[in-house]
């Protein structure tokens, strides 16, 4: 069964989201303070983390990057405040989405975290090619010649979208539908973010990519393979 | 240094420069012309004088070469007449030129008894007797001693030049009166005058240019303190609190510097004290707005939770399970608008503008509220531009004004069509949102924007809006640089028009889409 670990130090809410995603049929190990969450994860290690911004002990966003630093697990966090600051920090502390509270329908938690639980490429076997790298996707691996490159599942996710349509531009609505699994664009800095974060990981110049190229006003598309 | 500050220090420069310069001027030129006058007076006198006692020896001499040949024959007369004239023309005491001029005076002008005398009338450089002013020659025939006058005189070519003419009258022996004129050009006094006039000219102007230059630098002695002043009251105005003036010394100007220092300490502490009053009160909206997001979050799981089972709950706990959810969505919304309020209000509000289709954007709006806009019998008409209406700004906050703008005409359409136009110039779009239904008083437009307002407090809202949603809009419009008009008249339905520069933050020409929908556009509509 797939656990979830909630990291709310509000009692209630934690309860609470422990209520509807058990009735999700997800299981879920509630944390209230930020500084015991690496103990629980190491022990117990969880599919998914539902990460508060405001904890004791330690500040979510450090917590995000404690988790990041040893676990690719993907990480949702749950932010009270709308302000851009709080998300970008979040984000580039290596969330792969968030929410902010209040949601507008539980139901649109449980369909962020089972997005993000799914494989989303299920359809895609073998190997893929994007610029000079190779993506094993059953293997679940990215190359560059014989060097592992190691990237979060939703990093994966993303570059997987744009390889297996080499020659497509995707909008960053398209992508947050396809990689992210939202219904309604809300916010397109989500995709910003991580393709900043992708390029820096991926691209040998983040500057000047050639494998993740923008398309000026439009979005992103693969670059050409054997390039770069 | 701001325009204002710099016209006003330049004007008092110029006005106490001009006016210095312009008195000045008049005691310079009354004191020059007393002096002018009194000088060419003094050389006129000095040059008659000589002029006279030069005539007066000439004349002297002439009589008496003409007393020792009296008696003499016709020959010796006349060879003693051309030395006479020789001599008066070249021997003389001035520099002047002399010419001489002798006229002989007929006997009550009876010519023919004179007619076998011999006639010596004489005239240097073949002058006119004519030029000679009859004046002197009436008071000739008056007096024996010598006479004089200024006349101009006339030359042969045409030439005319002042001049003295002194006359006096001659016998000549055997030949009757003559009467002998030496006339004296003024060139030379005139060259005299000029050069003095010249001078005084010359003088005056240095003297003013002195003038205006001392009294320039005594100028802006005070002009530059006064334009300090002005410079910092404007960067005070400008919001700039802590400038202050630099006093110095111990005179007006440094009083007016003190005085000014304080009463901008005491702006400076009151707008601080203000200021800060007004933070905490954001901060405090602010703070409850967010500390009230968790409780909301557990609050509307949990009635999700009690709401998706009321299926197997007794009707009126179903009922009540309804009543919950849809108060806390309301509640949310009440919320959220507060939140976004409370930004606008501590100026944090900032624009993140993209590249969307403006059009596009209404039809989703439309349909958000359920209205089909291709129907035949649809609530809602649409006139827009065929061509796609590309306009650059936030997304979000255009959304939410379209949607405000909607929400509130569908509150007060009372169920009649409501219309929405939209069009484009090249600097701006406009899109207004027309309804025919209870519309509005004159004196509820001013307020239609304000927080929580409503036209008819009676009348409920069926849609479930706010109260903020207008205001809100409003807010978003000016963070834009747009303008949001609206206009209403009761019984005739209500108009709201946006309108947006084409890019976020430039500002607008003009209004494509007049409020009033009973007026024609103010502009004409160009076609891209």
């Amino acid at each position: 069964m797939t656990l979830v670990m909630v990291v709310d130090d509000d009692q209630d809410l934690a309860e609470m989201l422990g209520i509807v995603l058990t009735g999700a049929g997800i299981d879920v190990d509630l944390v209230s303070r930020g500084d015991e969450v690496m103990d629980i994860f190491r022990s117990n290690p969880p599919d998914l983390v539902l990460l508060d911004v405001m904890l004791p002990g330690l500040d979510g966003v450090e917590v995000c990057k404690l988790i990041r630093a040893e676990s690719m697990v993907p990480i949702v966090m749950l932010s009270a405040k709308g302000d851009i600051q709080d998300i970008v920090a979040g984000l580039e502390a290596g969330a792969d989405d968030y929410m902010v509270k209040p949601f507008k329908h539980p139901s649109e938690l449980i369909a962020r975290i089972r997005t993000r639980l799914r494989r989303t490429n299920a359809d895609v076997k073998g190997t893929l090619s994007i610029g000079d790298l190779v993506i094993d996707v059953t293997a679940h691996e990215i190359r560059r010649g014989a060097k592992v490159i190691s990237l979060t599942r939703l990093e994966f996710d993303l570059l997987v979208a744009l390889a297996k349509e080499p020659g497509r531009v995707f909008t960053r609505d398209a992508l947050l539908s396809e990689v992210w699994g939202y219904r309604h664009t809300t916010d397109t800095r989500l995709v910003n973010v991580h393709v900043q974060r992708l390029r820096s990981k991926i691209e040998h110049d983040a500057e000047n990519p050639s494998i993740v190229m923008t398309v000026r006003g439009v979005g992103y598309k693969a670059g050409v393979v054997g390039t770069a | 240094m701001n325009w204002q500050s710099k016209s006003l220090a330049r004007s008092l420069a110029t006005k106490v420069i001009l006016s210095t310069v312009a008195l000045s001027l008049v005691v310079v030129w009354l004191t020059g012309s007393a002096l002018y006058s009194q000088l060419s007076d003094g050389i006129k006198k000095v040059n008659l004088e000589s002029s006279l006692s030069d005539a007066r020896l000439s004349f002297y001499e002439a009589r008496y070469q003409f007393l020792l040949i009296d008696g003499a024959s016709q020959e010796e007369v006349k060879k003693v007449v051309n030395d006479v004239i020789t001599t008066s023309i070249t021997v003389g005491v001035t520099e002047n030129i002399r010419e001489l001029i002798l006229v002989k005076v007929l006997n009550n002008g009876e010519a023919g008894q004179e007619i076998n005398q011999p006639n010596y009338t004489f005239a240097s450089n073949d002058l006119l007797s004519d030029t000679i002013p009859t004046r002197l020659r009436t008071n000739l025939t008056q007096s024996t001693d010598l006479s004089y006058d200024f006349a101009p005189l006339t030359y042969r070519d045409g030439t005319e030049i002042e001049a003295l003419y002194v006359g006096q009258r001659v016998t000549i022996p055997a030949s009757g009166k003559y009467d002998m004129f030496l006339v004296y050009t003024l060139s030379n006094q005139g060259a005299t005058l000029e050069l003095v006039q010249n001078s005084l000219y010359f003088t005056g102007l240095v003297l003013l240019f002195l003038i205006a230059l001392i009294t320039w630098l005594v100028v802006r002695q005070v002009v530059r303190p006064v334009r300090d002043a002005a410079r910092v009251a404007t960067q005070f105005t400008m919001g700039d609190f802590s400038q202050r003036l630099k006093v110095v010394g111990n005179d007006e100007i440094s009083t007016l510097g003190t005085a000014f220092n304080e009463m901008a300490h005491s702006i400076e502490a009151q707008i601080g004290r203000l200021e800060n009053l007004s933070k905490v009160q954001q901060r405090f909206v602010s703070d409850v707005s967010h500390e009230l997001r968790t409780p909301l979050t557990t609050l509307r799981m949990a009635s999700d939770v009690i709401y998706s089972q009321r299926a197997d709950f007794d009707p009126i706990i179903a009922r009540s399970a309804e009543l919950l959810i849809a108060q806390i969505d309301r509640f949310e919304k009440l919320l959220q608008e507060l939140l976004e309020v409370s930004r606008f209000d501590a100026e944090v509000a900032v624009l993140e503008p993209t590249d969307f289709e403006f059009v596009a954007l209404i039809r989703r709006c439309v349909a958000d509220f359920g209205v089909v806009l291709e129907s035949a019998d649809s609530q809602i008409k649409l006139l827009a531009p065929d061509s796609p209406v590309h306009i650059r700004a936030d997304f979000r906050r255009v959304e939410r004004i379209v949607r405000n703008l909607l929400a509130n005409a569908l509150d007060y359409s009372d169920g009649k069509v409501i219309e929405i136009e939209c069009v484009e110039t090249r600097t701006e779009v406009a899109v207004s949102v027309r309804d025919h239904g209870v519309g509005m008083e004159a004196e509820s437009l001013t307020r239609v924007f304000d927080r929580f307002w409503r036209a008819d407090p009676s009348r409920a809202r069926t849609r479930g809006g706010t109260g903020l949603g207008l205001s809100i809009a409003l807010e978003d419009v000016r963070l834009h640089n747009g303008e949001l008009d609206a206009w209403g008249a009761p019984g005739d339905g209500a108009n709201f028009v946006l309108t947006l520069p084409r890019i976020a933050g430039n500002e607008i020409a003009g209004r494509p889409l007049p409020v009033n929908p009973h007026k024609c556009s103010e502009i004409t509509r160009e076609k891209i």
